[in-house]
């Protein structure tokens, strides 16, 4: 057997597939860009410290910025000119924040994902010199609301993570940008997350995919086997994908409402953070670039590309008519203002949203209620909402949410049910930062 | 250029210049596609069902009672919300299907007026001064049906007022016929089963005794059916003189051991061998079970056809409108009900025994079996479990919730219909667990993923 099977979960739908216009395309090159804008704060915290003038010229893969306290280094994802110093939108906790970034023109052609040699002798080297290595890259994890990943296995360690998951799910609709990683490098991704593996020292490390999708990972199950990898294939549900729900899965343990995974002491990454860790720690490539998908009826031209950070997210879809999303159609956000490919650009698609029908009133059909993943009793925490609630809220648990938008999927009566949830977690965040002696723990 | 970002990430911190376009985190942008019009739309096809089959039953004047009902809610839900000037979302589609629920439970046979009067009750009482669909707190059909129950009860119950105990129903050579009406009715001679009792030339409809009529007498030790449930010799009875029988039925019950029951049921077919085994009295003068499932029996419009509803409601189940936990935790708690709750026989010469357990009766499990069945079969029960109790608005949203509230209609429901005398239990039980959905809502709380058992209830 390939892969070992596994259960599932209550709630939960099954979507549309939608991926068969990219399921097979492979990965290829983006064309050559008018301009980068590059935020010099792709992770939540400080922004890094530009290390270029306005006017200067920099190659591919140069460090034009210098983190620390929290930020990554950047770097040129492709020769060109420093035009100036500007801010850029970026995507954090689903929704738009402005932060500092450098703007480059007259920029070189980008290339596909190139092979390359290994230059360091990772498998003799210690946890502390990999860990380091990591730290040189600017690499930051490749999902929503990016961290660094020096930073990410510092707290591994700290928690004593010692099961590290590789998710690849990815059970939203149109996105495939980790099934081609897998198909076309899985060998590099299976090594970057051994890499991992042995940094935060876990005792077992998992791959887990798409069970319709195993037939196509042949390749890697050698490399897995060598760096005594794991394997499992779950049958596909929506938000299986989502890190709680698949530890839940996996492992049987819930991870208490507003914890992480890592409380529970496992820690969950996906492939393309992989991909680049191992980029970075064998073979020194600085992390500039990543897979991602452009798909929808609207695009020009779909299919899986290998895109520098920094290309507006309106630019890869051709001259499609907003709204365009950046990330999958269940979570991701609309784009606007220019907004950049970042690490947690996994898609970005032109699909055909019908501007959604007008809210009406709750008919207490209980659907959301049946298909939440966390058994959020959803129509009452829309009740809280419109009350405004919050403690109650609080107290029922609302942190527990997932943020897969499957009740506002599912709502009839088209209720923006997962905003509005998205709503009361952030103000019991923010009760809890504005007073944090009085909030509960 | 090190200036920290913005924290917060509301689109209000972004500069003026730098704002984009649209900010709005709509997601999801995929949206399934049925809506709430839909499930009213699907839910009104579905009812449609029984309505069918009371059009058959009932003849014209099923009908024209569903049509003054179902228009009757729309105009003035209609009127309502014109003379108010609130918008109405949702309003029409659920106005309807409002309308062709109430229509279910009213009998064929009543005058033009009350339709429309529970109309105006359901659209206005029920539902409009809630604030609309979606903000009710009981099922609006079932307010309508209750406000003419309270303030027509001769006209709803008592279809002549020479025959108070019976109801018409057209006759099996009438069915079809245009201008057959259930009003014009009359008594047929030993009645056996529907599809054998035709009307005499002259009238539509034959009249049949309400089994529930029969039961209670049974139930409450004032029927004249001593042994009810046991396997009387009627003759020696009758010669003995402890069986008292009214007279209506005297001539029916005499003929009853020659007469030939092909289809009857096991529990009443006598053996092969040994001597003829006398029959349960109560059950002889019910109808056959197979009338009682397909339909051939007092009731109002959409009640009776059994089997029907059934269907249509597993259809509802299947589409995901209903919860299947609910009519099942309905019909099981009304079963278990009628099983165990105690019911007075009179005895000879005027004792009453209490007899608790009737299902497990000296006279074997098919005698009890039998007698529990008809107690379901014979009143709204599968209508109110089917397409009333499970009106989305005014049950819990929970599945333990929901299977609370079941359990509570068809307990309260069963409860009533044995001991007290009101003309609709099963109606008033779901109206009475509605009142109490917001409690069972606030009360039932599945835990949470990843809370611990007891912080559902007790988190601070
Ligand atoms: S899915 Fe929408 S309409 Fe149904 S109960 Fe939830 S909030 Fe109400
Ligand atoms: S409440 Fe949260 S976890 Fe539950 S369905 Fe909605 S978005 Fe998903």
């Amino acid at each position: 057997m390939l892969f070992r099977r596994y259960g599932t979960f209550t709630g939960g739908i099954d979507l549309p597939d939608e991926k068969h216009s990219t399921l097979d395309a492979p990965i290829g090159a983006w064309k050559r860009p008018e301009k980068l804008l590059l935020p010099l704060a792709p992770c939540r915290g400080a922004s890094a410290r530009p290390i270029v003038q306005p006017g200067e010229n920099v190659t591919t893969g140069e460090r034009i910025a210098i983190g620390g306290n929290g930020a990554v280094d950047i770097f040129a994802p492709l020769a060109g000119r420093v035009a100036k110093l500007t801010t850029a939108p970026i995507v954090r906790r689903r929704a738009m924040a402005m932060v500092p970034a450098i703007e480059l023109r007259d920029l070189s052609r980008p290339t596909g994902i190139c092979a390359l040699s290994e230059v360091f002798d990772w498998k003799n080297a210690s946890a502390e010199a990999l860990r380091a290595r990591i730290a040189e890259g600017g690499l930051t994890t490749h999902r929503s609301d990016p961290i660094s990943l020096a930073r990410w296995i510092e707290r591994a360690v700290a928690k004593k993570c010692d099961v590290l998951i590789a998710n690849v799910m990815e059970g939203e609709p149109f996105v495939t940008s980790a099934h081609r990683l897998l198909v076309e490098h899985g060998a590099d991704v299976i090594r970057g997350l051994a890499i991992l593996g042995r940094c935060m020292g876990a005792v077992r490390t998992i791959l887990v995919v798409d069970q319709r999708r195993t037939d196509d990972y042949r390749e890697l199950v050698a490399p897995a086997r060598t760096y005594s990898i794991v394997r499992i294939a779950l049958e596909p549900k929506y938000p299986l994908g989502a890190d709680n729900i698949l530890l839940k899965v996996l492992r049987r343990r819930e991870v208490p409402p507003g914890s992480s995974p890592m409380d529970v002491g496992t820690a969950v990454i996906d492939a393309a953070t992989c991909f680049a860790t191992y980029r970075q720690v064998a073979c020194g490539a600085p992390q500039s670039s990543r897979v991602v998908t452009v798909s929808g009826d609207r695009v020009e031209k779909s299919g899986n590309f290998w895109v520098p950070f920094g290309i507006a997210c309106e630019s890869l879809v051709g001259r499609a008519e907003p709204p365009v999303i950046h990330g999958g159609p269940m979570t991701g956000v609309r784009t606007g203002g220019d907004l950049p490919t970042g690490p947690s650009t996994d898609a970005v698609l032109a699909i055909n949203a019908a501007a959604p029908a007008a809210p009406t009133p709750c008919i207490r059909c209980s659907w959301c209620t049946d298909h939440c993943p966390a058994r959020l009793n959803v129509a009452a925490l829309n009740d809280m909402f419109e009350l405004a609630e919050i403690d109650r809220a609080r107290r029922a648990g609302v942190l527990a949410c997932v943020d897969c938008g499957v009740c506002s999927y599912v709502c009839p009566a088209r209720l923006p049910l997962s905003q509005r949830v998205r709503q009361l977690k952030r103000a019991i965040y923010e009760r809890r930062e504005a007073a944090p002696l009085f909030s509960e723990k | 250029m090190n200036e920290p970002e913005s924290t917060t990430s509301s689109a209000s911190e972004i500069p003026d210049e730098n704002r984009p376009p649209i900010v709005a985190a709509q997601s999801p942008f995929l949206r399934a596609p049925e809506g709430a019009r839909t499930i009213f739309l699907v839910t009104f096809a579905a009812a449609c069902g029984p309505l069918a089959a009371g059009l058959f039953l009932f003849g014209w004047r099923a009908a024209s009672v569903a049509a003054l009902s179902i228009f009757g809610c729309a105009v003035i839900e209609r009127i309502y919300y014109g003379v108010t000037r609130v918008p109405a979302l949702l309003g029409r589609s659920h106005a309807w299907l409002t309308g062709l629920l109430l229509a279910l439970t009213l009998p064929a046979f009543v005058d033009w007026y009350i339709p429309l009067i529970a109309a105006a009750f359901a659209i206005i009482v029920g539902k409009a001064i809630f604030g609309g669909v979606g903000h009710f707190l009981w099922q609006p059909a079932l307010v309508g049906r209750l406000a003419v129950t309270v303030l027509f009860p001769a006209e709803l119950s008592i279809p002549f007022a020479q025959f108070p105990s019976d109801w018409p129903i057209l006759a099996s050579n009438r069915v079809l016929r245009v201008e057959a009406d259930v009003r014009n009715a009359g008594r047929v001679e030993n009645y056996r089963r529907w599809r054998r009792a035709r009307a005499a030339e002259g009238y539509d409809a034959i009249l049949i005794t309400r089994p529930t009529l029969l039961l209670a007498r049974l139930t409450r030790g004032e029927g004249p059916y001593y042994g009810a449930l046991a396997f009387v010799d009627l003759d020696a009875a009758q010669t003995k003189g402890d069986l008292r029988l009214p007279d209506e039925y005297a001539e029916d019950l005499s003929t009853l051991p020659e007469a030939p029951l092909p289809e009857a049921p096991e529990a009443i077919t006598p053996p092969a061998t040994g001597p003829p085994r006398p029959r349960p009295a109560a059950l002889l003068q019910l109808p056959p079970l197979n009338d009682m499932l397909y339909g051939a029996r007092p009731g109002g419009i959409g009640e009776t056809s059994i089997v029907i509803i059934v269907v249509a409601g597993l259809y509802l189940v299947y589409r995901n409108y209903v919860k299947a936990q609910l009519p099942l935790a309905f019909i099981a708690s009304a079963w278990c009900v009628v099983a165990i709750a105690p019911i007075y026989l009179e005895g000879p010469a005027g004792t009453i025994r209490e007899l608790w357990l009737p299902l497990l009766t000296s006279e074997g499990l098919d005698v009890g079996f039998t007698y529990v069945n008809y107690q379901l079969f014979s009143c709204e029960l599968f209508l109110a479990a089917f397409f009333l109790s499970t009106e989305m608005t005014s049950r819990p949203v929970t599945t333990g919730g929901q299977v609370i509230f079941g359990i509570g209609c068809g307990a309260g429901a069963m409860l009533l219909k044995l001991y007290m005398d009101v003309p609709i239990p099963c109606y008033m039980a779901v109206l009475a667990m509605n009142t109490l959905t917001p409690t069972i809502e606030a009360l039932w709380r599945p835990r949470v993923l990843g809370q611990g058992f007891w912080s559902r209830w007790f988190a601070r």
